[in-house]
């Protein structure tokens, strides 16, 4: 079994866009930890998610966003969703964390926030 | 310690004997020291032969010279005590010498008789050490069966001894025939040069050295003695001749062997020593995996061993394509530039249809049409893939100088490694996840023996509602839990929650919900009103947050729903922490709908911030409204195509069954989702709680 979810990273001067593609779930919420959790991620002023392609989440993917959105918060580090398909906005929304987090349709906008 | 004991008797015994064997030489002729002249012949034959056999038998007691395989110390010893012993004669053949034309010579034969006796002495020591030097050579490896074959070899030798000494008269024919038999034995017995093989090229050519300088020594011995028993100042009998030829024989013959042999081996010598490299580097490879060594020592071995078998100018060991958390993190080089390796690795492309790489050999680099970019240093490639069906290990790269390095028979040896070494990573692999399964399945025991602890073993009942429960627990056990609680006043408390995470820590979490529930619906005996005697569902939340708080870890959480139903009251009160919304079929409507309310999941925000965001909703019920609880495992399973249970058709299924009794609605909804995702193994926990409001039939 391959790991479910690919992540691409493409960095710019002050914003990094991880691009989620496929199932994020136990397995593959370590691979998404380990990106998060370098330390240079305090360097940007922005970190967008694009989740286009991103099917499902799962409790543990859910768990690494929410593990991380409170150090991001405090290094003033910006985190912010974008592109999400209905079906995982639905979790993210059920879970309450829409309120949260910062969600937006599009790229523009989330480079915007 | 018996046996040094007796070779010190020896050793006084031969010095005995060849004082005599002195003396007795000195009296030929003339008279010495107050002794008459001419002693008996039996007399030196008598101490030359105890001379001879107790020199034998202490040398013989001596311990095994042999230390392990260190053949040439062993023939390096033999050659340097043989040469102090040569220079010895010599000295002494010297000084006759010399004597013999000065006024300082002694009367008659006494120097010549002198030295022959020490000469003789002197050779007798030689050939001792010498011929248990071959003992050890011969009985090298050989068995029990040529052990007892050497023991006959020195009794016959032995007997020749004795022959001479009685002087049996013995028939010519005999004589010869015994004689060429002995000598046969002694060729037999050469044979026997197993350790030759043992020798590296180095030790073989000094073991040729050291044997021909045994040779030297013993021929010079041989034309020593020859002379001085012709000599006619001499006078002496015949030696023992037998015994000192066929020893003489032996030592000789046995050298020669040796050497032959060895000469014969240097040739071959060189790709034998290749081949014992080889076999040891597969040995090597195959002991780590039983004492279970790690991978990274592994991919060391196999690269250090690839290196020098097939005499590689230059290599790498790249890790798999693909994989996080290689145990190889890094490619291996070896005398290789990394702009080199690109070119190489730039032509690796998976074969078609397939995850793996292809293996590349190209022996003439020069014309390759392949691999273009390499520097013109480099005269073939090797790229061999290190997989199995399922994996993939890393990829070995081979470069030599010369063209054509990587031949059918190098390739060979180095698909042993490869072979072997892919066995290796199996192995680890296999012994892990038998570990892991073992810890696993320990795990998964204890903790839905915990959940099953935790799951409410008796319902609550009273005739105003009904319950029924549906719980399943995943293979991997997920953190579904729920409990009721009777409170006094004809009041109900309902909790139901998810814990995130699965296995252990999940039913740990599971158990301090519960214990929280159970802590949080105290009647609070200070209470003014009555309605403040049990926590509101929005304070139910905030404390139990804050209770998780400091027990949580940073990526769980845990979603949960309570409800505090009042049956005087006719309604309810509820709050929902990020969990599934709730579906409620409103009698009076004729309508089944969700509540849709916010509120976010416990354990996200970890301080009074929390208050904000959950609240506090309150419902009229009436007689006959069905609340349909459950958690995320009943609206995400799945069917085979991949698609979600979901909100939608559990909303029209209750609208289908909704007027049935609580136990058969719950068993049409668990029904329904059954065969939607029939076949399909259960991914997450499942619960489901059906309540229905039953018209009103006060207590008796």
């Amino acid at each position: 079994m391959g790991p479910t979810m690919k992540v691409t990273t493409h960095p710019t001067a002050d914003t990094l866009t991880l691009v989620l593609d496929g199932e994020l779930d136990a397995s593959s919420a370590v691979v998404l930890d380990a990106e998060l959790n370098k330390p240079e991620i305090v360097n940007y002023k922005k970190v967008l998610i694009d989740c286009q392609r991103l099917s499902y989440i799962s409790s543990a993917g859910l768990g690494v966003f929410i593990s991380h959105l409170q150090r991001l918060q405090d290094s003033d580090v910006k985190l912010v969703f974008f592109n999400m398909q209905e079906k995982v906005f639905n979790v993210f929304e059920i879970l309450g964390l829409d309120s949260l987090m910062n969600i937006v349709p599009t790229q523009e906008e989330a480079q915007a926030a | 310690m018996p046996k040094v004991r007796r070779s010190a008797w020896f050793l006084a015994l031969a010095s005995l004997c060849w004082l005599v064997l002195l003396l007795s030489t000195l009296s030929r002729g003339q008279p010495i020291a107050g002794l008459p002249a001419n002693w008996p012949r039996w007399v030196l034959l008598l101490a030359q032969g105890g001379f001879a056999a107790s020199v034998f038998m202490y040398a013989r007691l001596q311990p095994e010279p042999l230390a392990g395989q260190n053949f040439i110390g062993l023939l390096r010893r033999l050659f340097l005590r043989g040469l102090g012993l040569t220079l010895g004669l010599g000295a002494l053949v010297g000084i006759e010498q010399l004597t013999s034309h000065h006024t300082l010579a002694l009367p008659g034969n006494t120097t010549t008789a002198v030295v022959y006796t020490v000469a003789l002495a002197l050779f007798m020591v030689f050939l001792a050490q010498t011929l248990y030097t071959w003992r050890s050579l011969v009985n090298f490896r050989g068995g029990a069966k040529l052990r007892r074959e050497w023991v006959v070899f020195e009794v016959l030798l032995g007997l020749t001894l004795l022959l001479q000494l009685f002087s049996w008269h013995i028939p010519d024919g005999v004589r010869l025939g015994s004689g060429i038999v002995l000598g046969l034995f002694g060729i037999y017995l050469s044979g026997h040069q197993r350790w030759i093989a043992y020798l590296s090229l180095g030790e073989k050519w000094q073991a040729i050295l050291l044997q021909l300088g045994v040779l030297g020594l013993t021929v010079f011995f041989l034309l020593y003695l020859r002379g001085a028993q012709t000599d006619p100042v001499l006078l002496v009998p015949a030696t023992q001749s037998s015994f000192l030829v066929f020893n003489s024989f032996f030592a000789t013959f046995y050298a020669l062997a040796g050497l032959m042999i060895t000469l014969f081996n240097l040739p071959v010598a060189k790709v034998f020593e290749e081949r014992r490299a080889e076999i040891m580097s597969l040995q090597q490879l195959s002991q780590i995996i039983q004492r279970g060594q790690s991978t990274p020592e592994i991919y060391q071995i196999l690269f250090n061993s690839a290196i020098q078998t097939s005499k590689a100018d230059a290599g790498a060991l790249l890790p798999p394509r693909g994989v996080v958390g290689s145990a190889l993190p890094a490619p291996l080089l070896h005398h290789l530039a990394p702009a080199d390796l690109d070119a190489i690795t730039a032509v690796l492309v998976p074969t078609p249809g397939t995850n793996h790489l292809p293996e590349i050999v190209e022996n003439d680099l020069h014309r390759s049409q392949r691999i273009k970019d390499l520097p013109g240093v480099y005269g073939s490639v090797a790229v061999l893939p290190l997989h199995n069906t399922a994996h993939d290990y890393g990829t070995l790269v081979l470069l030599s100088h010369e063209p054509f390095t990587f031949d059918s028979e190098v390739l060979s040896i180095l698909h042993a490694f490869t072979a072997q070494t892919v066995l290796s990573f199996e192995n680890l692999q296999l012994a892990q996840e038998a570990l892991n399964n073992q810890r696993t399945q320990d795990e998964l025991r204890i903790a839905a023996l915990v959940q099953e602890r935790l799951i409410p073993r008796q319902l609550p009942t009273d005739d105003w509602f009904e319950v029924a429960t549906y719980a399943q627990a995943a293979k991997e056990v997920g953190g579904d839990f729920y409990d009721f609680l009777h409170l006094p006043g004809q009041k109900l408390a309902v909790l139901i929650g998810d814990v995130s995470g699965k296995g252990v820590t999940a039913a740990f979490h599971t158990a301090q919900m519960k214990g929280i529930f159970h802590a949080l619906m105290q009647a609070n005996p200070l209470a003014k009103k009555e309605r403040d005697r049990y926590p509101d569902p929005h304070r139910f939340m905030v404390q139990a947050n804050e209770a998780l708080t400091h027990c949580l870890e940073r990526s769980s959480f845990i979603t949960a729903a309570f409800y505090l139903i009042d049956y005087q009251a006719g309604g309810f009160s509820f709050a929902r922490a990020g969990h599934c919304h709730t579906l409620y079929y409103h009698s009076i409507q004729e309508e089944v709908s969700y509540f849709r309310t916010e509120g976010l999941g416990l354990g996200i925000i970890r301080n009074a911030g929390y208050e904000k965001h959950v609240k506090t909703q309150f419902w009229d019920y009436n007689p006959g409204d069905v609340m349909v609880i459950y958690t995320d495992g009943i609206v995400e399973a799945r069917d085979g195509d991949g698609n979600e249970y979901g909100e939608e058709r559990l909303r029209q299924m209750l609208e289908t069954c909704f007027y049935q009794t609580a136990a058969e609605i719950n068993e049409e909804l668990r029904h329904d989702v059954q065969e939607f995702s029939r076949g399909q193994p259960l991914h997450d926990d499942q619960t489901l709680l059906v309540i229905k409001f039953k018209a009103a039939q006060p207590h008796a």
